[in-house]
């Protein structure tokens, strides 16, 4: 095992960093009684804007593809482009709470906290390189999601939701860690680049072990996506959850999972590709067709979103599954485009919130054009994106995965991805319907409070736009960004 | 004299104009009254017709295929480019877009009466969006006004169409969209085709590009087996949007719910989206699918006709008769094409003017007896033609237009389909007279039960003719009506090149197709 150099820990200084501002939130909020939400708010912020500075400039310290601290690490522009993804989605997030802060039910110190290590863990978590240190910093990220679903402490559906995510959590996890310990004694390493290396060898001497290891491994992070047949957790999580805490889960926790089931497949299980290929067609065309299917009859916004979200693990995984360079680059722009739509939907059902957990049923929608044209103008953006339809980053993302599936000959999986997405009009429509269609009792204008919140989700709406006129510079940056193809 | 076009980015201008106008409302009028955003949004798609006529007379017949070419770099690394070019086809579906556009604005004027600013929005947004599709020689750019322009349509369908409007709404916006994201996977087949290459069929390994003459150009190479699966995608896209029988469900829907304008825009223009999709891509980039799947196409377009025909002639409600009575047109215009001969092509393209023509004039005029007495039911009426002579002689010539009475449009557009399809099979001629035969009697019937006989119902007693405003928007129809039923050439002109070029393509397929099927005859005898 090659040493560890004192100089290598300077690439770690952006999530050391950002861990030492969130466990310091932590203190100030406990000693200092009357500590100003708003201040601790700002620290946050401040606190992830140095942490994308730092991101920044360790990129220009070595080249990208270095190994770091015994292997357990690697320095490479993928893992730069998902840090500066999780950083911007936790600042939106961080905006996302600024409502709920304000009306101070509950310890800001606390939340601000938990959300800015749940960071630190996705940040490591994909530049990690051995199987171990992925494994820690996913629980990391998850021992934090698991608390904040709970953080309404006193309602119950929250409680509920906290609790399902953690049993069903602690479950996925204990099935990854077994497939990781099942690789290792098969092949004798958790680097990724010695598991691709060993494991034909090790496939040939001891086919069964390597096929339960490789099973469990991606049956734990396809629990983390929420593909089907593993996403029971979701629709109760994230109607449960605090909203904002939901569009955290729903956005950045999704995105950083699914960056590191990229690493993992394109770096560690290379050999079993044409295996692997089948278990994400399979997965991917069941999430397409039950998380859309199971969206059209949902009665409640949140529910209706959280399948849509399963819906669209199934259309991102087709970039995993096509195994080309459109495929990789189209998974990480919609992943991108995904994220802004995802915060600005829930964006606007906090909104719309009058208690914790109103702005939810479609009745809450009724007549919004009228009472609120700018909030429904930018709903609308959010819907036609997740939709697909154009001018959205929504819809070139898509074109862009079925181009890959075309591509690579997966062809009835882009139709069947075509098809269900025009379903899907149906159930986002929904919506619109009320917030345009239909008048409601109340004619008062809906007040926009939170001015801060009103400009995190305008933000999201202008960016979903211009990645869908002026896509180029993105794709450019992710092409950038890419990992070698297996 | 009209040189100074040719050195704008004219296609540009009238194409986003309206866009520009949208977005003046939502910035800066939203407290503007009703009347000023109405005059305003006017005014712009009126500016708007007037500059994209200069097109007519800059379009250089025996020029370029196309022109007014404007070609920027928009993703570079994917090889999508901001392409905009028009040919003699494109050229006249715009000029009737423009003209339909204006006319519908005015006819809403007294139509709408809530949320107004939003309306007029819509709308605009509606006009940018299908001016692209004709103008785009991008197949993404293409792709994507194709699909902007849905969301207009599915709002002005959804918040001022009649009481059944949320289902109109969205059984549209289903089957439309249905439709086109299946066509997605066809063009993405053919982007790969021509560069990197498929799986199964490997690839050109040219440049990648979306450029829709490059895919014209490559149409000789393409296999037999990729061309069908790519015309059948092709097919389902273009075939609802026609819309082919079985696939027309959703249009009398659609068309009964929406405001007048939205059906006039409807009729008018988004059909012909459908069968522009047919002329300027299955047939010229897909010829031997086409000609292999052709007694498909051919037998849908004649059920198309008879079966349209007959249940308009069913309806009770004047503005179902006029949609169930596109069906049976737009299925004439199918199978002018194909004919796969330039007589027949010719005559498809211009029936498609002609029914943007006269069945938007028809929808105008039942919106303006609706205004009036708020019902559509043939029973309601009967006798008004005392009340209103000049509607009642404005809705005859229209309606005649319709029917194919010669000195007028319909005529000339139908004559040369059948003279087209004569020539190919003579048969196909025969069964699509009938349905000329039926949509004289549907319409004239119509026309007789609520124009002539005793004035019996009470509320039609003093209903108000036509004023100026209502005057202004149909005398233009009227006027290219007899223009094209009495002087046709110029229109004929002006498409000769392009549908030549494709007249050229698909009967060199039909007839390698012939020649092989002889051969193999002959093998077969042989043997």
């Amino acid at each position: 095992m090659p040493g560890i150099e004192p100089q290598e820990f300077l690439f770690l200084l952006p999530e050391m960093f950002l861990a030492a501002v969130g466990m310091t939130l932590l203190v100030a909020g406990s000693i200092g009684k009357g500590v100003n939400h708003r201040a601790i708010e700002g620290w946050s912020l401040a606190g992830l804007g140095l942490t994308a500075v730092l991101v920044f400039w360790i990129k220009g310290q070595a080249i990208s593809g270095q190994l770091l601290l015994a292997e357990m690490f690697i320095h490479d522009n993928y893992a730069i482009f998902w840090k500066i993804l999780f950083l911007v989605a936790t600042a939106l997030t961080v905006f996302l709470s600024a409502r709920f802060v304000e009306e101070g039910r509950y310890r800001p110190s606390e939340y601000y906290s938990l959300l800015l290590l749940a960071t630190t863990g996705m940040m490591l978590m994909v530049s990690g390189f051995t199987l171990l240190s992925i494994w820690i910093s996913l629980e990391l990220m998850a021992l934090s999601s698991y608390i904040l679903a709970g953080y309404f402490k006193r309602e119950k559906k929250s409680n509920e939701a906290a609790l399902k995510y953690f049993i069903l959590g602690a479950l996925s996890s204990g099935i990854l860690l077994y497939g990781i310990s099942l690789l290792y004694g098969a092949t004798g390493t958790i680097q990724l680049a010695e598991l691709a290396a060993r494991l034909p060898g090790a496939q040939a001497a001891n086919g069964m072990l390597v096929t339960l290891g490789w099973i469990f491994l991606a049956a734990g992070l396809l629990f983390k996506v929420a593909a089907v047949p593993f996403h029971v957790w979701t629709p109760d999580v994230y109607v449960g959850a605090p909203t904002p805490v939901t569009a955290y889960l729903a956005a950045a926790s999704k995105a950083a999972s699914f960056a590191i089931l990229v690493r993992i497949f394109y770096m560690g299980l290379t050999p079993l590709v044409l295996d692997w290929q089948l278990l994400v067609a399979s997965v991917a065309v069941l999430s397409m067709v039950w998380g859309n299917l199971a969206a059209l009859t949902q009665q409640n916004v949140k529910r209706m979103l959280a399948y849509s979200s399963i819906a669209h693990a199934g259309y991102i995984l087709i970039g995993v599954l096509a195994v080309n360079e459109i495929g990789l680059w189209a998974l990480m722009f919609y992943l991108l485009a995904y994220t802004l739509m995802t915060l600005g939907a829930f964006g606007t059902v906090i909104l719309l919130e009058r208690r914790e957990y109103a702005g939810e049923t479609y009745a809450d929608y009724a007549g919004l054009a009228q009472r609120a044209p700018l909030l429904a103008a930018l709903m609308l953006i959010f819907l036609l994106g997740l939709t697909g339809i154009p001018p959205t980053g929504g819809f070139f993302g898509k074109f862009y995965l079925f181009a890959a599936a075309v591509e690579s000959g997966w062809t009835w999986v882009a139709v069947i991805g075509v098809i269900m997405s025009a379903i899907s009009l149906y159930y986002y429509m929904g919506v619109v319907v009320y917030m345009y269609f239909q008048d409601s009792e109340r004619t008062t204008p809906v007040p926009l409070r939170a001015p801060v919140l009103v400009g995190a989700i305008g933000f999201c709406a202008l960016v979903t736009v211009l990645l869908g006129i002026l896509p180029g510079p993105f794709v450019e940056l992710a092409k950038a960004s890419l990992l070698p193809l297996p | 004299m009209f040189d100074w076009v040719i050195d704008l980015p004219i296609l540009s201008v009238v194409c986003f104009l309206p866009l520009a106008g949208a977005l003046v409302v939502i910035l800066f009028m939203r407290n503007s009254p009703d009347r000023s955003v109405r005059v305003f949004t006017t005014a712009v798609v009126g500016i708007d017709f007037l500059i994209s006529i200069p097109l007519w007379f800059a379009f250089e017949r025996q020029g370029d295929l196309f022109q007014f070419r404007e070609s920027h770099e928009w993703i570079e690394t994917l090889g999508v480019r901001y392409e905009f070019g028009i040919d003699g086809i494109a050229l006249l579906l715009i000029l009737l877009t423009t003209l339909l556009g204006f006319l519908s604005f005015l006819s809403s004027w007294s139509a709408i009466e809530i949320r107004q600013k939003e309306y007029y929005t819509f709308m605009l947004l509606l006009q940018t969006g299908m001016l692209g599709v004709f103008m785009a020689m991008d197949f993404f750019l293409f792709y994507v006004f194709w699909e902007v322009m849905l969301v207009p349509m599915y709002f002005l369908i959804g918040i001022w169409g009649g009481p059944r409007k949320l289902y109109a709404a969205i059984k549209f916006f289903l089957y439309t969209l249905f439709g086109s994201v299946l066509m997605l996977l066809g063009i993405l087949a053919l982007y790969f085709y021509n560069s990197t290459g498929l799986l199964r069929w490997g690839g050109l390994g040219n440049e990648r590009s979306f450029f829709i003459p490059q895919f014209h150009e490559i149409s000789n190479q393409i296999p037999p087996d990729l061309q069908f699966w790519i015309f059948l995608v092709f097919f389902v896209g273009f075939a609802i949007k026609v819309p082919m029988f079985p696939f027309h469900t959703w249009l009398p829907d659609a068309h009964v719910e929406a405001p007048t304008a939205g059906s006039v825009i409807l009729a008018g223009v988004l059909l012909k989206m459908g069968t522009y999709g047919f002329v300027r891509f299955s047939l010229p980039i897909l010829p031997d699918a086409t000609v292999q799947l052709l007694p498909w196409m051919v037998g849908l377009s004649i059920i198309g006709i008879l079966y349209g025909a007959l249940v308009a002639m069913a309806q009770r409600d004047i503005k179902k008769l006029v949609a169930y009575s596109s069906v049976s047109h737009l299925g004439f215009v199918m199978l002018g094409l194909f004919a796969l001969n330039s007589t027949g092509i010719n005559g498809g393209v211009l029936q498609m003017i002609n029914h943007g023509l006269s069945t938007g004039a028809l929808f105008l005029l039942v919106g303006v007896i609706y205004e009036r007495r708020h019902t559509r039911m043939i029973a309601d009426y009967g006798g008004i033609s005392s009340e209103m002579p000049i509607f009642a002689t404005v809705f005859l010539i229209v309606t005649l237009a319709s029917i194919g009475l010669p000195a007028l449009n319909g005529f000339v557009g139908e004559f040369t389909i059948l003279v087209g399809v004569f020539n190919r099979v003579w048969w196909w001629a025969a069964l699509a007279v009938i349905g000329i035969v039926l949509g004289a009697a549907y319409m004239l019937w119509m026309y007789q039960r609520v124009f002539f006989g005793p004035l019996t119902n009470e509320d039609n007693k003093g209903l108000a003719d036509l004023n100026i405003r209502e005057l202004v928007y149909l005398l233009p129809i009227v006027v290219l009506c007899f223009w094209i039923g009495l002087y046709p050439k110029p229109f004929f002109r002006v498409m000769e090149k392009p549908v030549d070029y494709v007249a050229e393509k698909v009967d060199a397929a039909y007839t390698r197709a012939m020649m092989a099927e002889a051969t193999g005859h002959s093998e077969q005898t042989e043997d």
